[in-house]
């Protein structure tokens, strides 16, 4: 199944994540810099249309009207296509699947996906409220649900249902903290978990504990795609947009349905995967949203690489490590890298071309993959975002 | 993740009459901040009718009473109350009284990361209400018990309350 032109992935390159000492603007300078240094055979000509992915420029930077603003920050006047994504913690990954539809289309030839968070603000209680506002604000969110609270309700659900414990919980996070400490970009590059330290780590919401949640992070990342043809110009791995999926079916917290069973998931799962005529069992490895490790775990298996209910023991066996079934999350995942909410799908994305074209380090090097895929939940998990991407080996 | 494209959500609404006024409760002691909060940081809605078409669900908030809209033509029940029916587009709605009295499905509590102006509160517990004969669950704040003492299917009744500046608002009290 096709849905347009070919559409190829040729390169990219994230900032630091972190609490960084930097605007929205120099993020979005350092970004399209890095990409450039990353990509050299691109030029600021060659770059016809540009998708930003920012989740909430307005709450955390007062900056509206990012679009054209971060296209002057990385020195590019886009000609054919220009607009921002929003998708609270998808909005990266928006991006891609925009310009991915903009090349296939024939509307562009050449289009960067840039994506941009500042999260780490004056007054975190602020920001903790702009978190809450991307759940229904009024019916939801004046009750104070955030996401850890909403995350820890499906890990109790789990818990009770399955029977998956804290030790399971804390399984991804140490794998994923420890695939981070290969990644210099990293929030927690320098940082090291094991799962007896995570275990005494405080409780945000029970649950879960601080490791079990990923932070705020400030960071940017930027990949470039091209149409099929206009590929090889620009790298000798490129990497082909080979399916896509998305689903959305609820909004307010009152309409969820079960909180363990992501049906959404395995909507846009099941989509992505029919469109690249693949199955979860041709996949090398993964890049997941763990925005909580009750997620990765709960991904697991509407992804279809486990049973309902075996999420719990498909880490703790190994499965989802190098060596295993499928990897997950070999850049550090969002526990270990941080999620800056626009950046994280496209640094997902930096990983799955960096892992290809073989260079990432050893620690974390998939051997010989050949099939990735993408996944952001955003929200309460009501909206999946899911992308397969098909190596040239 | 709700089964909407699997099975029918959406059930004929049945529903139980209204619960009688529960018991008069201690108020929660209120600690809010002194100063309003700006507007675009206040979660809480404008409820009167210069600001929204839902004032009704206030009003009868006032009252004690938990309501929502039910659709004339085809009877969807929705939450939140709506103005015009998510099912058949027509805006010919009537509201109607939801049950009070539900058990939890799921629960947690904030002990650090609350939102501006509930920073004081902490911890809270917020929770998922199972509700007989409707389509959907309710979520909101659980108080009457410390987080570390409730538990799932633990009954629970929701309640009005005031906050600093008159408005109205809903959340679940313990029972029992
Ligand atoms: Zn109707």
């Amino acid at each position: 199944m096709s849905f347009g032109r070919g559409v190829a992935l040729v390169g990219g390159a994230t900032t630091k994540f972190g609490v960084r000492a930097a605007t929205w603007a120099e993020l979005a300078q350092e970004a399209g810099g890095a990409l450039f240094r990353a990509v050299p055979a691109l030029t600021r000509a060659d770059v016809d249309s540009l998708f930003v992915g920012a989740a909430e420029p307005e709450r955390f930077a007062f900056q509206s009207h990012v679009a054209p603003f971060a296209a002057e920050q990385m020195g590019l006047a886009p000609r054919r296509v220009i607009q921002r994504t929003e998708l609270a913690c998808a909005s990266g990954q928006s991006a891609i699947r925009s310009a991915y539809a903009a090349i296939a289309s024939g509307l562009s030839d050449v289009a960067v996906a840039v994506g941009v968070e500042k999260m780490n603000i004056p007054s975190m209680a602020e920001a903790n409220t702009s978190m809450g506002c991307v759940m229904d604000r009024a019916w939801d969110g004046a009750h104070g649900a955030t996401a850890p609270p909403f995350f820890a309700m499906v890990a109790q659900r789990h818990q009770l249902e399955y029977g998956t414990s804290d030790d399971a919980l804390a399984a991804v996070s140490e794998k994923n903290h420890r695939f981070a400490n290969s990644n210099p970009n990293a929030q927690f590059f320098d940082k090291t978990f094991d799962r007896a330290k995570l275990g005494r780590l405080p409780v945000v919401a029970p649950p879960l504990r601080l490791g079990d949640c990923s932070s705020m992070t400030d960071g940017a990342a930027a990949v470039v795609l091209v149409a099929d043809e206009l590929a090889t110009k620009y790298t000798k791995t490129p990497v082909r947009v080979a399916g896509t999926g998305q689903y959305a079916d609820f909004h307010n917290l009152a309409n969820a349905g079960s909180l363990t069973d992501w049906v959404g998931l395995r909507h846009a799962a099941g989509e992505a995967f029919r469109s690249a005529g693949i199955g979860p069992k041709d996949l090398d490895f993964a890049e997941m949203h763990d925005c909580f490790t009750i997620s990765e775990i709960v991904e697991y298996e509407a992804i279809g690489l486990c049973p309902p209910g075996a999420g719990g023991q498909y880490v703790l066996d190994g499965r989802s490590s190098l060596g295993g079934d499928v990897v997950v999350n070999t850049r550090g995942g969002l526990l270990g890298c941080g999620h800056p909410l626009g950046a994280t799908g496209i640094a997902q994305a930096v990983e799955v071309f960096d892992q290809f074209e073989g260079r990432v380090p050893a620690a974390r090097q998939v051997p010989d993959p050949h099939w990735a895929l993408v996944h952001n939940l955003s929200g309460s998990a009501n909206v999946h975002s899911v992308m397969i991407y098909e190596g040239a080996s | 993740m709700a089964g909407s494209s699997e099975a029918p959500r959406r059930r004929a609404a049945v529903l139980a009459p209204p619960e009688p006024a529960p018991p008069k409760s201690e108020p929660e002691p209120v600690k809010k901040p002194a100063a309003p909060l700006p507007f675009l940081l206040d979660f809480f809605p404008l409820e009167d009718e210069k600001n929204t078409r839902l004032a009704a669900f206030f009003r009868n908030l006032k009252e004690g009473r938990l309501t929502t809209t039910k659709c004339r033509s085809d009877g969807t029940l929705a939450w939140p109350p709506r103005v015009v029916c998510p099912q058949c587009h027509q805006a010919d709605l009537d509201w109607v009284d939801l049950p009070m009295v539900g058990r939890i499905y799921a629960f947690s509590a904030v002990l650090m990361g609350a939102p501006l102006g509930m920073e004081s509160e902490v911890p809270f517990v917020v929770g998922l209400v199972d509700i007989p004969d409707v389509p959907f669950r309710l979520f909101g704040r659980i108080v009457g018990t410390p987080w570390e003492q409730c538990h799932v299917g633990q009954k629970v009744r929701a309640e009005p309350y005031e906050l600093p500046d008159g408005r109205v608002f809903y959340r679940f009290r313990t029972v029992g």
